[in-house]
């Protein structure tokens, strides 16, 4: 990843003004850390904070056509770009780095350019023939943007909010899918998959197919010139990136510079699940495996430095951000700068625990279409951010656009979770893996249940949460929340606790506007919320909510009385806003 | 490097405090990337963020003895950890950081094991016990270590001044080769090494034990469990340190896991004297060389992040960090954690040109000891924090204790520039690597004269930075400098420019204090500048200054087309201070 700031059009364009622009863009200096640079062209700056992945010698940016008449500064990795550079021929290429395509197709192609592009991105690109400049991000919001406006007229745009928050009168988060033309003064989306209108689709399912596309997605993924890894916990989905990886990894260019043995890392407290479950998937893969402990204190040390990174106060995403944000940082000081992970797989194909209450597979296929569009505000957000707080890059094969186009096409009715014909959640992903001859995982992994990320990393680690928040946010403080946080109220101390954080590095409301709200049970949007009528009573958002659907936690129910249960709390006030689900919300905000 | 951050005897042991401390001391996690740790005992607070060097597994600090009744945290490399491990057999040891035996050390000696430790540290060791603590920091001040006073009561140490300077009401540099005990309720020196009176040593010049002694001080550096690389300007510090290790590096540790093809790295504005240099040197030695170029806006836009880094408005510091601290984000996103570097040289040797003008030997050797003793302030200080500004560890061999020893035990007399005899200005150091049989760098190299560092990158540097500056500052206000800084007044555009910034950075009466100032000619100390009565009018720090002791910009003048360098030619010439900017004065060669 890197960091990315463009300011354009300020009224302002003295030696004072880049300075500020300079000490901005060294809050985005984590994303990037290996080299920086700023580019200015009258009342334009584009700043850059520089990883790097592919061509670390020569790739320093911003970036340039031919004749310096358009630059850009891009966050991303564009994985076709020796084949779009293939189209390029009447072009000279200045360095090796797979963002330097998007100077030249704007010069071919204009401004719609950008669904050729293959990977995840976010860039700014200033043509200075006509001073117009166009920003876009990509389809899902793999990687993060934000937009600001100035009060002396000036636009904004950065990697994170951190850079622009004190300097704009307001800011949201930039569209995934979309591009913003100074031209038409407007934000339009240009990703138009045929999956976006949440029609149900038809197409049967075919194992093969799926197979073959995710492996596509993994396999385009290992273009990369540094030292990189898997992030395993040893659920399917990281599993199966680790399978694919290792079984390719021999074929491609950076194997042979680093290596043929796959890294993988896993982290947990002392004794996790995702610990046991991550080192015995290594063992059959053979991947040298690399296994961080960290304690709860640890983890409540590091909140305050999470919430600062990943910009956000949502309760989930706070908790399972915390452990991945802590592997980062020792993932980096290997010397490892880039792992792929698994982010995305419950989203296509209803992994989470409550998809075992879809109703019927309209329904189903509905939510799963708002869960990948409200990626960028979750699990995108996560992945993308905890990992770039240390300068490591995540990739996401489950986001591939050819392979979500190939899993959101199948008839979902192949997706639903039937115990009666064995189907557990996600039976269509793992089906397509069950290969008797050549097994990608032993078959008790490939169809082992699902583990809530934040539950994985040690049972302790969400009570030490509570118990840590209850000790420091009074009940007094929380009957008051209503009137401190009109907006997004937090519900429990936890909730409480993250906010006060939050709320102490971005105050601006535009901030607080930036993360999604509204009633959820184990990470369902609002809308799912109405499958169940008891889940509405629950302020517990963690996937252990979801309750009597997990195997593992419903035998110990059984068994062993004083199971979980979270639904008896004081505060299960019920929301103010029912919101139509979350991307509806935010897509009216533009 | 690492960075520690300690608060002592604190009356608020809450939550809101030790969240304080940790956001403190994440304001330091530039020097320690890879971890970070915190250790609480009511109101003391001991954190770390660590730099993982030797054992990245399983060190991370802080540290304790065998019972946890002792808590350390430690910012250094302690070199002969293995030779002080085995004289501790009764203790156990948790971790195979270099750094765990201080507290077994503390058990066993009490306050007085530090001259034991041969390395560069700074840290702060906690007795739960009774309470108590310690703080030292090694000899020369190789690491950074500032001391601070709480309104409350508590006493604060921190690897630099930033992590302090807003929750202290007074705050200073921490002298170098000093210990600080709760007990005795103040400061003492540990480091009483015999040059330290100065007294002029009579051991006549051995040029195989001084070899002997320096090769013994990089051979020990090279104790590392990560990539690492050396600092290769082409001068002759740079040279010597890279020709010896690529000499000794094969039967290290750290070459059986990273290779045994050293790694240099040097910096400089394209085509400029050091780079040139530095690729002769490294052809000469095989190392795989990297050449960073930058320009001058590329440094000028860095100028706020050094001075935030470094600490200080000396100007001299300002323009040689810079390039510096350009490099080592370079060096360190190719994933190298440690350089070994040249400073100490000039000190020790009376390398800087203005040495040409020491009246005798008795001048010339308390000005090395001044030189060595305010290195801390100076060029330590840049090697430290320029480097550490990007997880980078930088290591001098120079100021090996031992060596310094030596080198500082000579008969000044030999130090002494005498072109009648054919000595240049660090005589002693070439002529002991001068091995006809197994040369360690061509002569020509080993009998190069100096560049300062400044210069070296590329001579528009400087220019460059003036020019800014002046458009920058206005003529009114350097009118009114002496009321606004009383303290350290800057008296030039530039001086003034790096002022503005540093105040912003750190707007405290202490800060200010902590940056040394007063006269100076080409880095001399105050004294120095008695030597040379024209020296006094010159306002400009730098190294040309000292114009018509640098062979090669006289040569210039002088539209000599000849040769070999008479270095006598030079010194009975008067020499001349020449206004800096003007255009007369083009050293380019």
């Amino acid at each position: 990843m890197c960091g990315i700031l463009a300011v354009l059009g300020c009224v302002d364009n003295s030696h004072a003004k880049r300075s500020r622009i300079i000490e901005l863009s060294r809050r985005l200096r984590h994303r990037g850390p290996d080299w920086s640079g700023i580019h200015c062209h009258e009342d334009c700056y584009l700043a850059h904070q520089r990883l790097a992945i592919v061509d670390p010698t020569s790739g320093d940016q911003p970036l340039y056509n031919e004749d310096k008449t358009i630059i850009v500064t891009v966050n991303g990795e564009i994985y076709n770009h020796e084949e779009l550079r293939g189209k390029l021929k009447s072009h000279q290429f200045r360095t090796g780095s797979d963002c330097e395509v998007i100077a030249h197709l704007y010069e071919e192609y204009g401004e719609d350019f950008v669904d050729m592009l293959d990977g995840m991105f976010s860039f700014v690109l200033l043509d200075t023939r006509d001073k117009s400049f166009i920003a876009a991000r990509d389809p899902i919001g793999i990687t993060p943007l934000y937009m600001g406006w100035g009060l002396d007229g000036s636009i904004w745009f950065a990697s994170e909010m951190k850079a622009l928050s004190d300097d704009c009168e307001r800011f949201m988060s930039f569209l995934p899918g979309h591009i913003y033309s100074s031209k038409c003064g407007a934000l339009r989306r240009w990703y138009n998959p045929p999956w976006y209108s949440e029609n149900i689709p038809s197409a049967p399912y075919d194992p093969l197919v799926l197979r073959e596309a995710f492996e596509k997605a993994v396999v385009k993924r290992l273009m990369t010139d540094v030292p990189f890894g898997v992030l395993l916990s040893g659920g399917l989905d990281s599993s199966l990136v680790a399978a694919v990886a290792s079984r390719h990894l021999a074929e491609v260019k950076s194997a042979r510079q680093w290596g043929s043995k796959l890294h993988t890392f896993c982290i947990g407290l002392k004794g996790s699940p995702d610990l046991k479950a991550a080192r015995e998937v290594a063992d059959y893969l053979g991947t040298l495996h690399h296994e961080l402990h960290f304690t709860v204190q640890e983890g409540i040390d590091a909140i305050e430095e999470v919430i600062y990174h990943i910009e956000t106060y949502d309760v989930t995403t706070v908790r399972a951000s915390t452990p991945m944000f802590l592997m980062s940082r020792k993932i980096k000081s290997l010397g490892v700068k880039m792992v792929l992970s698994g982010e995305g797989s419950d989203e296509i194909f209803g992994g989470y625990l409550y998809f075992h209450k879809a109703p019927n597979k309209e329904e189903f296929h509905q939510e799963t279409c708002r869960k990948i569009k409200a990626l960028h505000l979750y699990d995108c957000l996560r992945a993308n951010k905890s990992t770039s707080a240390w300068g490591v890059e995540a990739r996401v094969p489950f986001l591939d656009k050819e392979f979500i186009n190939v899993a959101m096409n199948i008839d979902p009715e192949w997706k639903m979770v039937r115990p009666d014909l064995c189907r557990i959640e996600k039976w269509i992903l793992r089906n397509a893996f069950d290969d008797d001859k050549n097994p990608y995982l032993p078959k008790h992994i490939l169809y082992r249940q699902k583990e809530q990320f934040s539950d994985g990393v040690g049972y302790s680690w969400i009570d030490g949460l509570k118990d840590h928040a209850n000790e420091h946010v009074s009940d007094a403080m929380l009957m008051n929340a209503s009137f401190i946080y009109p907006e997004n109220t937090p519900t429990t101390k936890e909730a409480y606790y993250y906010r006060t954080i939050f709320e102490r590095f971005f105050p601006k409301n535009a901030a607080r506007s930036t993360v999604p709200g509204g009633p959820s049970v184990a990470c369902s949007t609002a809308k799912a919320v109405e499958w169940d009528a008891a889940w509405s009573k629950n302020p517990d958002p963690s996937g252990r909510a979801a309750l009597g659907v997990h195997a593992a936690a419903y035998d110990e129910k059984v068994a062993s009385l004083p199971a979980v249960n979270n639904s008896s709390s004081p505060n299960g006030l019920p929301q103010k806003k029912l919101q139509e689900g979350i991307v509806e919300a935010t897509a009216t905000s533009v | 490097m690492c960075g520690i951050l300690a608060v002592l005897g604190s009356s608020d042991d809450s939550q809101a405090k030790r969240v304080r401390v940790l956001e403190l001391s994440r304001r330091l996690k530039h020097r320690g990337p890879d971890w970070s740790g915190i250790y609480q005992h009511g109101g003391n607070f001991l954190a770390h963020q660590r730099l993982a060097i030797i054992d990245p597994t399983s060190g991370d600090q802080p540290l304790f003895n065998e019972d946890k009744k002792i808590v350390v945290t430690v910012n250094g490399e302690i070199y002969n950890h293995e030779e002080l491990r085995s004289r501790l057999h009764n203790h156990k040891f948790r971790t195979g950081s270099d750094c765990d035996v201080i507290a077994h050390l503390y058990e066993e000696y009490g306050e007085d094991f530090v001259d034991m430790l041969d390395g560069m540290f700074s840290f702060v060791l906690f007795d739960t016990r009774d309470n108590s603590f310690i703080v030292a920091r090694d000899a020369i001040g190789i690491t950074s270590l500032y001391i601070g006073w709480g309104l409350d009561g508590s006493i604060w140490v921190s690897s630099e001044m930033k992590a302090l300077n807003d929750d202290c009401e007074h705050f200073e540099s921490f002298p170098p080769g000093h210990l600080y005990s709760s007990k005795a309720g103040g400061m003492r020196r540990w480091y009483n090494p015999p040059w330290f009176s100065e007294a002029i040593p009579s051991t006549p010049y051995d040029p195989l034990i001084l070899r002997r002694a320096f090769e013994n001080a990089v051979i020990k550096r090279l104790m590392t469990d990560v990539p690492f690389g050396v600092l290769l300007s082409g001068g002759l510090d740079s040279s010597l340190v890279a020709s010896i290790t690529a000499r000794y590096f094969a039967g290290t540790k750290a070459a059986k896991q990273w290779g045994t093809q050293l790694h240099s790295f040097c910096v400089g504005l394209e085509g400029s004297p050091d780079l040139k240099a530095a690729k002769e040197v490294a052809d000469y030695l095989g190392t795989i060389h990297h050449e960073f170029h930058f320009t001058v806006q590329d440094g000028i836009d860095a100028i706020e992040d050094v001075i935030y880094h470094i600490e200080t408005y000396d100007v001299t510091t300002i323009r040689a960090s810079t390039p510096m601290f350009l490099m080592s984000r370079k060096i360190k996103s190719l994933g190298v954690k440690m350089v070994i570097s040249g400073e100490g040289s000039d000190e020790i040797f009376g390398g800087y040109l203005y040495f040409h003008k020491a009246p005798n030997k008795e001048e010339f050797h308390w000005e090395t000891c001044r030189k060595i003793k305010a290195l801390h302030q100076y060029d330590c200080l840049r090697a430290n924090k320029a480097t550490s500004a990007w997880g980078l560890e930088a290591r001098v061999p120079f100021l090996d204790k031992e060596f310094i020893n030596v080198a500082m035990d000579i008969d000044p007399e030999w130090k002494m520039i005498k072109p009648d005899q054919g000595r240049i200005e660090k005589w002693v150091l070439r002529k002991a690597f001068d091995d006809d049989e197994q040369p360690y760098l061509p002569k020509h190299i080993l009998y190069r004269q100096k560049e300062q560092f400044s210069d070296g990158v590329g001579y528009s540097w400087i220019d460059g930075l003036k020019a800014h500056a002046a458009q920058h500052v206005m003529d009114k206000m350097m009118l009114n400098a002496s009321n606004i800084f009383p303290h350290n007044t800057p008296t030039t555009k530039e001086a003034y420019y790096y002022r503005m910034i540093f105040e912003r950075f750190f707007p405290q009466n202490s800060a200010r204090l902590t940056v040394p100032g007063g006269a100076s000619v080409a880095c001399s100390t105050a004294k120095a500048v008695e030597w040379d009565s024209a020296w006094s009018n010159n306002l400009d720090p730098s190294g040309r200054a000292a114009l018509g002791v640098h062979a090669s910009a006289y040569e210039q003048q002088l539209n000599a087309t000849t040769m070999p360098k008479v270095p006598s030619k030079l010194i009975n010439k008067k020499p001349r201070i020449v206004e800096i900017s003007s255009p007369g004065l083009t050293i380019r060669s």
